[in-house]
């Protein structure tokens, strides 16, 4: 089924526009002991498309992301999973259906989060043989997204025993080992010295490359140029502005993100 | 009476002490990750009364709790104090123990990042895979000096079934000494709760070593 998608996404155009949204998300707000950070967040997703999202600190890219992957929970708006709804007016999905919809999507961390008393090659495994699949098939395709990830003979290596990039590498094959329909990543290599982010972006772009859908909170600004579809700039709970990178990066419309962008440049 | 005779007569009593020792240990590891789990229970009411008897378990001597199991039947309900008395030194020793180790626990459990729980969360681990598969190995890994801290405690500790007359090794001891007016016995009893803590903490050790394979 994976594979059928994969040959439907590579025909459409590089916008996506000839198929339904995987991911949908209309008017999502969300406050934490009344402090809003989400305002009223509305944006969608096609198959294929990478959506970066950029902005300040505390402007709610990590939370938005992080109630899509209902990692926390919102407070009013609805979330589509496939057109299906995971929370229509603030209002969850049974938690059965919740769990099925939590297959459709996978998600990387800024601090990566791989299990530190696992070898790299169960932290890729395990997630995958408890959703059913064999263990000789999640070890085939953890050996073969390893080599995706240069990261061959490190198998029996311990987190601890890798640099950081290469964890963040781990982590992005024990997600896509389970296949899912919709990646994401939360400021990916901002824990990471500066001369570690270059390997890390450049097996995502090789995922956009391959039309592995994502979104991709990042501060990474040429990076956000370079590999998406589109730009969200956000900023106190709203998305301010949204476009492709060409007119985001060079063509802002308004004041909060030219002065952003203008910041970054320094 | 010889030296001999004297460590001849308290070995007798060293079974007893290994049985105090090991069955605390095997009742009250467990229970003490159950008072944990209840303390850090969402439900106020519960985590409240585990909290307060936490305190009382950790704030009134062991000696006295000791008295308590042991006679309390008999005060409160008339009842025969059991002629075994390893039961209700094993009770009060059990849940003694398993008070510290709750805390011990606790810290453990929570010193583990939410970004394991978020993790295990999006990888579509259940809650209970997550904390038996991912969070109790790293828990078990953090807390093992502190419990080794308690066990070495507890060796020393079995001394203080003393106070209902359990027949254990220093009991003998005891009364050894009373009977030969000598301080020998209590030095003998020094040596055997040194070496028994002497393995205690190699074999401690060698499970701190063991899990040593990942920071």
């Amino acid at each position: 089924m994976r594979e059928e998608m994969e040959t439907v996404s590579e025909k459409t155009e590089k916008t996506g526009t000839a198929s339904a949204p995987i991911l949908e998300i209309r008017n999502l707000q969300k406050a934490f002991d009344r402090v809003a950070v989400l305002r009223d967040i509305s944006f969608s997703i096609n198959p294929g498309n990478v959506v970066t999202v950029i902005g300040p600190s505390g402007s709610g890219k990590s939370t938005l992301l992080r109630c899509a992957s209902f990692l926390e929970t919102a407070n009013d708006g609805d979330i589509l999973y496939d057109g299906e709804y995971a929370l229509k007016g603030g209002v969850y999905a049974s938690k059965k259906e919740l769990g099925r919809f939590r297959t459709l999507f996978g998600m990387v961390f800024q601090n990566f989060n791989l299990f530190p008393h696992y070898s790299v090659m169960k932290n890729i495994c395990e997630p995958t043989v408890l959703r059913g699949v064999s263990k000789e098939e999640a070890r085939d395709r953890a050996v073969s997204l390893l080599k995706k990830m240069g990261l061959e003979g490190k198998e029996n290596a311990y987190p601890c025993q890798l640099s950081g990039g290469q964890q963040q590498r781990v982590a992005i094959a024990r997600a896509l080992a389970l296949k899912p329909e919709i990646l994401f990543f939360d400021e990916p290599t901002s824990a990471l010295d500066p001369e570690l982010t270059g390997e890390v972006l450049k097996v995502i772009r090789q995922l956009a490359e391959d039309r592995m859908t994502m979104v991709v909170v990042t501060h990474e600004m040429s990076f956000a140029h370079a590999v998406s579809h589109r730009v969200i700039f956000m900023d106190g709970g709203y998305i301010m502005e949204e476009g492709s990178p060409e007119q985001i990066f060079q063509d802002p419309q308004q004041e909060r993100t030219k002065k952003f962008l203008s910041n970054y440049k320094q | 009476m010889s030296l001999l005779t004297m460590i001849l007569k308290m070995s007798e009593g060293l079974g007893k002490t290994c049985a105090i020792f090991f069955l605390t240990l095997l009742f009250s590891l467990p229970l003490g990750m159950l008072v944990a789990l209840l303390r850090m229970s969402k439900n106020k009411i519960v985590s409240s009364v585990v909290r307060f008897v936490i305190t009382v378990l950790r704030g009134t001597p062991l000696m006295l709790q000791l008295l308590a199991v042991t006679y309390g039947p008999y005060y409160l309900f008339g009842a025969n104090v059991s002629r075994n008395k390893l039961i209700p030194v094993v009770i009060a020793f059990s849940i003694n123990y398993a008070a510290y180790f709750a805390e011990i626990y606790r810290g453990g459990i929570e010193s583990i990042p939410a970004g394991q729980y978020e993790a295990a969360e999006v990888l579509g681990y259940s809650r209970f895979q997550t904390f038996v598969r991912i969070v109790l190995p790293q828990v078990i890994k953090r807390i093992l000096p502190s419990v080794t801290n308690e066990v070495v405690t507890l060796v020393k500790d079995t001394s203080m079934a003393f106070t209902v007359s359990y027949q254990e090794m220093f009991t003998i001891g005891k009364q050894i000494a009373n009977s030969q007016t000598s301080f020998v016995p209590f030095i003998v009893a020094g040596v055997f709760y040194y070496v028994f803590n002497f393995v205690v903490d190699r074999v401690m050790g060698g499970i701190e070593k063991r899990l040593n394979y990942y920071k």
